[in-house]
């Protein structure tokens, strides 16, 4: 079934791009093989494979239970509070949100996850600005 | 032996003091990352990158850190295949076999010290094969048109496409998402913007880093999430690290057969380490194993597969080096890394930078001393760092690597976009789609329209110069049969079951 569904996904993502390619316009011809060349060469390849593995499925791969979901979930959010705070809140609150909740997934206890979370900012912040000189954001609503 | 003057010259590059600590300092950074579970050498050079991006040094310092990355993650990843049984890639999946039985065995320190100096040696010899190739096969492809480019890059298309997966479908489809990928941008010839969907922040195109990062390391990151149980059995008495006298008798032409053998199946493009260690550990079967106990703790089969993996590493720089096209995932993302730096590799590397790549090639050599003399007495710290807890290693490398793709572009999308790439990569992963031909695709994607525009420029639009020399006409010829020879090979001799193919190095 996974196989199915992905050979149909390549098949739209080609289908996507060859319209996509399609509609560039170039005024005049700098070259004679023009940019929409490429993408509708990756769009072939992606319809033709797509479809072999949809047609012709192979692996079955075991998707995890719910729990896993649940860490791998909570892992992805970790990431996203690191982009979406940095600036704002700067790089103190997002780096030890991120990396607490990244090591509660881990499995850790609330206190092993706030001491990873500040002991890992800590020793970041001692390389990137001390060491590196490279300057992190304090955040944009302290700072203000 | 104009070579060996320069190769001197190189030394002395090398062998400056801050050049000396960087080699070290990568050799052990590259351990402590490569040994971490699941995380091959691919996924450490990718967290590293930016690290490396981030502290500003001169490019020949930079690609002196980068090399002691390079070994240091490999042997790390020898360490956490031999003591945990989780190969982070496939060419250490046959290591494993033997490796792992002797730690069981209580034969872990043996096991290590054999991995060292089986990568020493096909290290070492294989830096010397790279030294008298390397100018040969830079003056014949001097003389490269863009349509011998061209068929050059179609063939490691093909040739990682076919090899890196297992599955020609699935390689094919993961080489044109990189290629997809490769678009993503301002068309440099016709300076229309391509598939950036009215995003500023995409017209620069997608940076090589962050999908390397997402696709690489955040989704090793998922994966471990899913599996948080997998290698936990720490065995955190190793013994001495020492092999005998008679083992390493023993292992003498063990090493020096996969050594040679791994060099020559890593200049090919392809999936040359993995290759690389099965041919060797499977002649190693037939040659000395007469008393069957390859798989049961023999310490020649982590000989064998040792030294060809390390061989076909510095083997796979050739290519990379004097052409600028690689044939791996892990010498794409080097490419990458060195685009990013500011160097081209080329034909024209040697003659224009000789010293960049002399010194290259010496701190290779010297990246090999330190792994031997500074990681055997260093082992035990390496394995007392993996009984770290799980929760505390794992989010503050993959931070690490967060703060270091920030520090690169000063730019949140880009961390957005890591993310995303990293479910992708997840999700390729479970679907058994190999990652690396990903990699080659972004990166070799502009080179090769570049060519491809370029040479039919020249033509004037007929399609016939791109078959009109003997060059490229074989290299034509060697695309097509890397896309159909390897499927009927693979029906007699498959490759280990269990290796995780996503992670074909």
């Amino acid at each position: 079934m996974s196989d199915r569904v992905t050979g149909a996904i390549l098949v739209g993502l080609a289908l996507a791009i060859g319209l996509e390619a399609s509609t560039f316009e170039v005024a005049f011809l700098t070259d004679p093989v023009g940019p929409k060349a490429l993408p509708y060469l990756v769009a072939v390849i992606l319809a033709g494979a797509g479809a072999v593995i949809a047609l012709r499925p192979r692996t079955a791969p075991e998707w995890p239970g719910r729990p896993a979901w649940r860490r791998m979930g909570g892992g992805a959010l970790s990431f996203l509070v690191f982009a979406v705070l940095l600036e704002p809140a700067g790089f103190f609150v997002a780096c030890t949100l991120c990396v607490a909740l990244m090591s509660t997934m881990f499995g850790a206890s609330r206190w092993q996850s706030a001491a990873a979370g500040v002991g890992v900012s800590a020793a970041l912040w001692g390389l990137f600005v001390r060491i590196l000189a490279l300057p992190l954001p304090l955040g944009d609503l302290w700072t203000r | 032996m104009d070579a060996l003057t320069h190769l001197m010259g190189g030394f002395a590059v090398a062998l400056r003091p801050l050049n000396l600590g960087l080699a070290f300092g990568g050799v052990f950074v590259g351990t402590f990352v490569g040994m971490l579970p699941g995380i091959g050498p691919i996924n450490a050079i990718a967290i590293l990158i930016p690290v490396i991006f981030a502290t500003g040094l001169p490019p020949e310092g930079a690609l002196i850190l980068l090399a002691g990355i390079y070994y240091g993650s490999q042997y790390g990843n020898s360490i956490s295949t031999i003591l945990l049984n989780v190969p982070g890639t496939a060419s250490a999946v046959v290591t494993a076999l033997d490796g792992h039985a002797m730690t069981r065995q209580g034969r872990a320190g043996p096991a290590l010290a054999m991995s060292a100096i089986a990568s020493f040696v096909g290290g070492t010899a294989s830096v010397f094969g790279l030294v008298l190739l390397a100018p040969v096969l830079a003056k014949w492809a001097i003389r490269f048109g863009p349509a011998e480019y061209f068929a050059l890059m179609v063939f490691a298309f093909s040739a990682l496409s076919s090899l890196a997966g297992g599955s020609l479908v699935r390689g094919l489809a993961a080489t044109a998402m990189g290629l997809f990928l490769a678009t993503v941008g301002l068309d440099p010839n016709s300076a229309i913007p391509r598939f950036t969907f009215g995003q500023i922040k995409l017209l620069d195109g997608m940076d090589f880093v962050v999908v390397t990062i997402g696709l690489f390391a955040v989704s090793e990151v998922l994966q471990l999430l899913e599996d948080t149980e997998a290698g936990r059995e720490v065995q955190a008495k190793v013994g001495r690290v020492m092999v005998s006298a008679r083992e390493l008798t023993s292992t003498g032409w063990t090493m020096a057969r996969g050594s040679v053998l791994g060099f020559f199946v890593g200049v090919l493009p392809g999936a040359g380490g993995t290759i690389a260690s099965f041919l060797a550990y499977t002649t190693e079967q037939r040659v000395v194993d007469r008393e069957g106990t390859f798989g049961s703790g023999d310490i020649r089969g982590v000989a064998a597969p040792e030294s060809a993996n390390n061989a076909a590493a510095t083997g796979a720089m050739i290519p990379l080096l004097t052409l600028g096209v690689p044939g791996s995932g892990t010498t794409a993302v080097l490419l990458g890394a060195l685009l990013g730096l500011g160097v081209t590799p080329g034909p024209l590397l040697i003659q224009e930078e000789p010293d960049l790549f002399w010194g290259l090639a010496a701190s290779m050599y010297v990246g090999n001393v330190f792994l031997l003399l500074l990681n055997l007495p260093l082992v035990g710290l390496f394995v007392r760092a993996l009984t770290a807890p799980r929760w505390l290693l794992i989010p503050g490398v993959a931070a690490l690597s967060f703060v270091a793709v920030y520090a690169v572009n000063q730019s949140p999308f880009d961390l957005v976009l890591m993310t995303g790439f990293g479910v992708v990569g997840y999700a390729m992963r479970k679907l058994r789609f190999p990652l690396a031909p990903v990699i080659l695709g972004l990166v070799l994607g502009p080179l090769m329209e570049k060519n491809l525009r370029r040479s039919m420029a020249l033509s004037g639009g007929e399609w016939g110069i791109l078959f009109d020399s003997p060059v490229a006409l074989t290299l034509w010829g060697m695309a097509a049969a890397s896309l159909v020879i390897p499927p009927l090979l693979a029906r007699r001799t498959p490759l280990p079951p269990e290796a995780d193919l996503s992670e074909v190095d």
